[in-house]
């Protein structure tokens, strides 16, 4: 089924915070907005969050008992060897590894965690609503396929009235995100 | 907070923000000068007597080399430490600066970074092709296997050096990369090339600028930035163990760890001004790269420089105040007189004293004297680890172990090699890379440049 989107364009920051608060206030539900860099202030206004960090905490203490486990096994149980005396579990030396070795896996962990959550993954064609957002425009989509004619018009006259350069009426068969 | 008034702003001449995609990108789109290829020559023809003096080391065995039973390190092992140490600031610019939230960072972390993962290959390969029997490098991964099973010594520094390593790298790519994924979109979004967009269509994974992308995107930052700044620093106190560890007179020093990480961060920073002169020279981004960001840098040279100094000092005191007459001789007989003054005074000349002009506002505002300094850090570095490897092995405990130790061209020629690969490295990055994190740099167009912040 085909879906149908406005979209605002803004030039700057300014326009496009203050054009995403009006919609909020008449209760418009935002679809999504794109930007050339990270803008702060979008986070808050639509509530959005990341667990990112959670879960690269739960990644990191698997990885330390993982590991630590590991040595323990290798050092202790499967093939003891004596090295200058020292006892078989030496903890202390084995810290080093640990460290290293939570650090990796915290990384990778999360960079998959974070491809998968976000659709990012090599050669994946998310579905570009206008291909400037990337360069130099601020860009609100709004998706209109509940809302008639009339509430379309009025989005499009918000946007307009807070300073959209453009407002643009666009179909999409399947949305990829 | 920032002071616009006294540190100007961060990109200057007022870019809107296409400009600033268009700028950062250019080189890319544009056939390189005649420069880009002469070097690129040179360093290829460095590359191929390089692989050709890897060539014979492999075939022929370390026997190729000048080091012998009691200088078992030489050159290798020196150049490993130098290579770690450049691959060291990349990461510890980009990481630390980015926890620190110092926003100048942005116009130089991708260079940095591209920098750090180009040396820490080079650096590999050093270890690698000393363990004799390259081919059988695979037994120091801890794998279930047939002999025994007889697991990798966990105890050792040099295992540990071998998963620092292995990690950093793989780490340092992989914060490079992301970084990356919106810069490769705005390609793709800008070109109208179509080779070009599916190429960076499908390396950019997709990437759109949502909301949600750019806030998993600086969460997934802050992590890594977060966890790898230990990394930075455990990488070069693991190398030091190496050392630490061994009980050769002028090793056996708990100074080691932070003395390692601070000259690696040195040389580090060096090598990120020697290419950010010659970027700022070569493709003129000078609005972005402004003086205020080498001015910067070279602050936090002299910075390094007297902790370098004091490290220093401190080495040969300790040698004087243990009373130990081993470390008294490798001090003040091998060192600071002796058949090795040349290197050492070379290191303190170069690392202590020259660092010390960036206190005149001249030389941090003049290119030569950026380009200078910072080339002379680096040959510094290399004679500081040429002291620390070579020095002690040479003269221990037993006078007739004494010998003395020279490189044969072999050993010159990976060197070279590593030097060849390194540039070519670099100039295939500013080719085919953005030089600059185009929407980094994008978010802070606006610091130092309104009347109201």
């Amino acid at each position: 089924m085909k879906k149908t989107y406005k979209i605002g364009i803004y030039d700057d920051e300014e326009t496009f915070i203050s054009s995403i608060k009006s919609l909020q206030q008449k209760e418009f539900k935002i679809y999504d907005v794109f930007t050339p860099y990270p803008v702060h202030e979008v986070f808050h206004l639509l509530k959005l969050k990341s667990r990112l960090p959670t879960a690269a905490y739960f990644f990191g203490l698997f990885a330390i008992i993982a590991v630590l486990a590991f040595l323990y096994y290798t050092s202790v149980i499967n093939w003891p060897i004596v090295y200058g005396g020292k006892p078989f579990n030496s903890f202390p030396s084995f810290i080093v590894v640990t460290i290293v070795i939570t650090i990796f896996t915290v990384t990778i962990a999360s960079l998959a965690t974070f491809s998968a959550r976000s659709k990012l993954i090599p050669g994946r064609d998310n579905t570009i609503f206008d291909h400037r957002a990337t360069d130099d425009k601020f860009v609100i989509v709004v998706n209109t396929d509940t809302l008639g004619d009339s509430g379309s018009d009025q989005i499009e006259a918000l946007m307009k009235e807070q300073g959209a350069v453009e407002v643009l009426d666009k179909e999409f068969e399947n949305v990829i995100a | 907070m920032y002071n616009k008034k006294i540190r100007g702003p961060l990109v200057e001449g007022n870019k809107t923000l296409s400009q600033i995609s268009k700028e950062i990108l250019s080189p890319m789109e544009t056939v390189p000068g005649l420069w880009w290829y002469i070097t690129f020559g040179i360093s290829s023809i460095a590359a191929i007597f390089g692989f050709y003096a890897i060539f014979i080391t492999v075939s022929r065995g370390i026997g190729t080399w000048g080091v012998n039973n009691s200088v078992g390190w030489g050159w290798e092992i020196v150049n490993f430490v130098w290579w770690i140490g450049i691959g060291h600031a990349g990461t510890a610019f980009s990481i630390f600066l980015l926890i620190l939230r110092q926003r100048w960072r942005t116009s130089i972390n991708r260079a940095a970074e591209a920098m750090t993962v180009i040396a820490v290959m080079m650096a590999a390969l050093f270890p690698a092709l000393h363990m004799g029997r390259v081919w059988l490098a695979f037994y120091i991964f801890p794998y279930p296997n047939t002999r025994g099973p007889l697991w990798v010594n966990f105890n050792s520094p040099l295992f540990w050096d071998f998963i620092a390593i292995t990690a950093y790298l793989l780490i340092s790519f992989s914060f490079w990369y992301l970084g990356m994924l919106p810069d490769f979109a705005t390609i793709r979004d800008r070109t109208k090339s179509k080779i070009k967009k599916a190429i960076f269509g499908f390396f950019g994974m997709g990437w759109t600028g949502s909301g949600r992308h750019w806030i998993r995107f600086e969460s997934l930052s802050f992590i890594l930035g977060g966890i790898a700044a230990v990394l930075v620093v455990s990488v070069h106190s693991i190398v030091s163990t190496d050392f630490a560890v061994g009980i050769e007179p002028g090793w056996h020093t708990t100074l080691f760890p932070p003395y390692f990480v601070v000259g690696a961060i040195f040389s580090g920073f060096a090598m990120v001004m020697t290419l950010m002169v010659i970027v700022r020279k070569i493709y003129k981004l000078t609005d972005y790269i402004t003086d205020n960001h080498m001015d910067a840098i070279a602050r936090i040279l002299v910075f390094i420089s007297l902790i370098m100094g004091t490290a220093y000092s401190t080495e040969v005191f300790i040698a004087w105040y243990s009373g130990n007459e081993y470390e008294m001789f490798t001090f003040f007989r091998n060192r600071i007189t002796g058949d090795f003054t040349f290197q050492f005074w070379g290191m303190i000349f170069c690392n202590a004293l020259i660092p010390q002009l960036f206190w005149f506002r001249k030389v941090r505002r003049s290119w030569i004297g950026l380009l200078a300094v910072s080339l002379l850090i680096n040959l510094g570095m290399w004679f500081e680890r040429f002291n620390i490897v070579v020095t002690s092995l040479s003269k221990d405990f037993l006078p007739s172990n004494w010998v003395s130790y020279n490189p044969t061209y072999i050993e010159i020629g990976v060197y070279l090699g590593t030097l060849g690969l390194f540039t070519a490295g670099i100039l295939l990055f500013f080719r085919y890379i953005p030089i600059m994190a185009v929407s980094e740099v994008k978010s802070v167009i606006n610091i130092g440049r309104k009347s109201d912040d």
